[in-house]
């Protein structure tokens, strides 16, 4: 039960970030492989506020979520000025920079072996120490930012991201403000990114780099496009249908040194199948 | 001696930076594909030629076997994965993902097929040195800096003088027109996915020589060098080849101020900077 418990706190976590995946990448067409850079900031900068005291897990989140916001809106800056293939370069090398930066700021984030003994939430004044609490928590948060979305993409806002998606000099020439518009979307996405890397940071109470890595980017790239692109429902099912793979593969006898090879590639297999056979994924919309 | 040393050593990463450079840009500027696999196709050069030198073949016949399979892994490629998504008029983003998947399935089958950690060759050819003016230089990186400028030589003439390379060339600039010529553009594409990857596993074999064999370490290689392509301007082997070579030799210069692991980090700081100040890049035209 523990077991199936943590598989629920970690896709739902998954599904926040791939709610944040979705709206850049799927929505506005912001092509971004730094979204784990993001998550992996949420994280560190909870962990190092709970780790040494400084505040209290909700304060921690709120700063969590302010640094992403402000952080996604500067990484996607060069969006907003160069389109396509330029951007793509800049987003990988956010994504290498900010692993860098977990790697060997070892002052703030214990280099390489990462940063241990986290403390669990708690919410106003009421520790969330057990596994179904922190359950609870986590789809709470999940289902509050799946409402956000929901809204979001609902409202003239979602129909402008949209319309610049497929055509951004007509939206911009009816005197839309789209460039406000493309921030305000990775000011969100970095809400969503903050709040992941809170509540994965005090589940695990342990992380390190290799949680954030462009595998990581990799992989919220897939549950996305598995799920389906553009789609409150995708961007759910994606997280729950790739987390359990591993639970499969387990199943089948592999050692345990090729466990992460195999699954990573596994995740590259789903990638291209889908974008050859299956470019909407399972319910999505075209991408 | 020590600047003039991490000089050499910048010049020696450059030119095999170079080779992935602008054989990414010869792919890039053709098919408009940006082709993140490559560093896949880079990756996998290493290995096999490690897998040849462990069954007893001379490190030779690796440098002139392994290009070749390359070549024909890039036509499979191009055939089986980019073909189709053109023809399914696949937007530009669905056939990047697709292109990223491939990358993480030949890292990862490399890491599971080999070793996920770092493997050397056994030559001993590659590791004996020679010392001019103060500068020491083992043999793997005198052949890094030899076969990539006779590479980068031996292109640009293809690129400028040879029917093939007219033909790329014209395919580039106007697929469409290309079509009605009877150029061909599939089938160049296909061409040109086999010389990039038969170019690019050149300085994987060479690197890896050198410096042994990660199956993670292409990423970064490849993204370092689309950095240089953007900065050289899009389309230009010249530019994409010293480009690479400011690159390294300005990383390599980096270590006297702070420590080797910031200079990755740094690079692309320093390229996220720039595009948002220049974001059409150094030569390209406005």
């Amino acid at each position: 039960m523990e077991y199936f418990y943590s598989y629920l706190i970690l896709a739902s976590i998954f599904v926040v970030l791939g709610l944040a995946t979705n709206l850049l990448v799927g929505i506005a067409g912001i092509f971004s492989v730094s979204q784990a850079a993001i998550f992996g900031v949420g994280a560190y900068v909870t962990a190092y506020c709970l780790v040494n005291e400084v505040m209290g897990f909700l304060p921690a989140v709120a700063c969590a979520a302010g640094a992403c916001l402000l952080l996604n809106i500067v990484i996607t800056l060069p969006a907003l000025r160069v389109a396509g293939d330029y951007f793509v370069v800049t987003s990988f090398g956010i994504q290498l920079l900010a692993t860098a930066a977990f790697l060997n700021w070892n002052g703030a984030t214990g280099g390489a072996s990462g940063m241990a003994a986290i403390p669990p939430a708690d919410l106003f004044g009421y520790a969330i120490e057990d596994t179904g609490s922190m359950l609870l928590l986590c789809v709470a948060a999940m289902l509050l930012c799946c409402l956000a979305f929901y809204l979001a993409m609902n409202s003239p806002y979602g129909r402008l991201l949209r319309a610049i998606r497929e055509d951004e000099l007509a939206v911009a020439a009816s005197g839309k403000p789209v460039i406000p518009a493309k921030a305000a979307a990775a000011a969100l996405a970095g809400v969503f990114g903050g709040v992941a890397g809170s509540l994965y940071a005090t589940f695990l109470s342990f992380i390190d780099p290799s949680s954030f890595d462009l595998n990581a980017s990799v992989l919220l790239l897939s549950m996305v496009v598995v799920g389906g692109a553009r789609t409150l429902a995708g961007s759910i099912i994606g997280p729950f249908v790739l987390l359990a793979l591993p639970q499969v593969l387990t199943m089948v006898e592999i050692p345990s040194t090729m466990a992460a090879g195999v699954r990573q590639g596994l995740y590259g297999a789903l990638l291209i199948a889908f974008m050859l056979f299956r470019p909407q994924g399972l319910a999505g919309q075209k991408l | 001696m020590l600047l003039l040393q991490l000089l050499v050593n910048g010049l020696v990463t450059g030119c095999a930076l170079g080779v992935v450079a602008f054989s990414f840009s010869l792919v890039y500027s053709t098919t408009k594909i940006f082709h993140v696999a490559h560093a896949g196709v880079y990756t996998l050069a290493g290995y096999l030629a490690w897998s040849l030198a462990r069954a007893g073949m001379p490190d030779i016949v690796g440098l002139i076997v392994v290009p070749v399979v390359c070549a024909g892994f890039g036509v499979v490629i191009q055939r089986l994965l980019y073909d189709p998504l053109a023809q399914r008029r696949a937007t530009h983003l669905v056939v990047l993902i697709a292109s990223l998947g491939l990358l993480a399935i030949v890292q990862n089958a490399i890491a599971v097929l080999w070793s996920p950690d770092i493997l050397h060759f056994d030559s001993t050819w590659r590791v004996q040195t020679i010392k001019l003016v103060g500068v020491t230089l083992n043999y793997a990186q005198i052949a890094t800096v030899v076969v990539s400028v006779a590479l980068y030589g031996a292109t640009l003439f293809a690129t400028r003088h040879t029917g093939i390379g007219k033909r790329i060339r014209a395919v580039a600039s106007n697929p469409f027109l290309a079509e009605l010529t009877r150029l061909h553009p599939r089938r160049t594409y296909a061409m040109v996915m086999a010389l990039a990857s038969a170019l690019v596993a050149v300085p994987g074999m060479l690197v890896g020589f050198d410096l042994g064999l990660q199956p993670y370490t292409g990423t970064t290689v490849l993204l370092t060098g689309t950095v240089a392509v953007i900065a050289g301007g899009v389309g230009s082997l010249t530019g994409a080849f010293l480009v690479s070579i400011v690159v390294t030799v300005l990383q390599n210069l980096s270590l006297l101020v702070m420590p080797g692991q910031w200079s990755v980090g740094i690079t692309f700081l320093i390229f996220v900077a720039f595009m948002l100040v220049r974001p059409r890049g150094l030569f390209a035209a406005a």
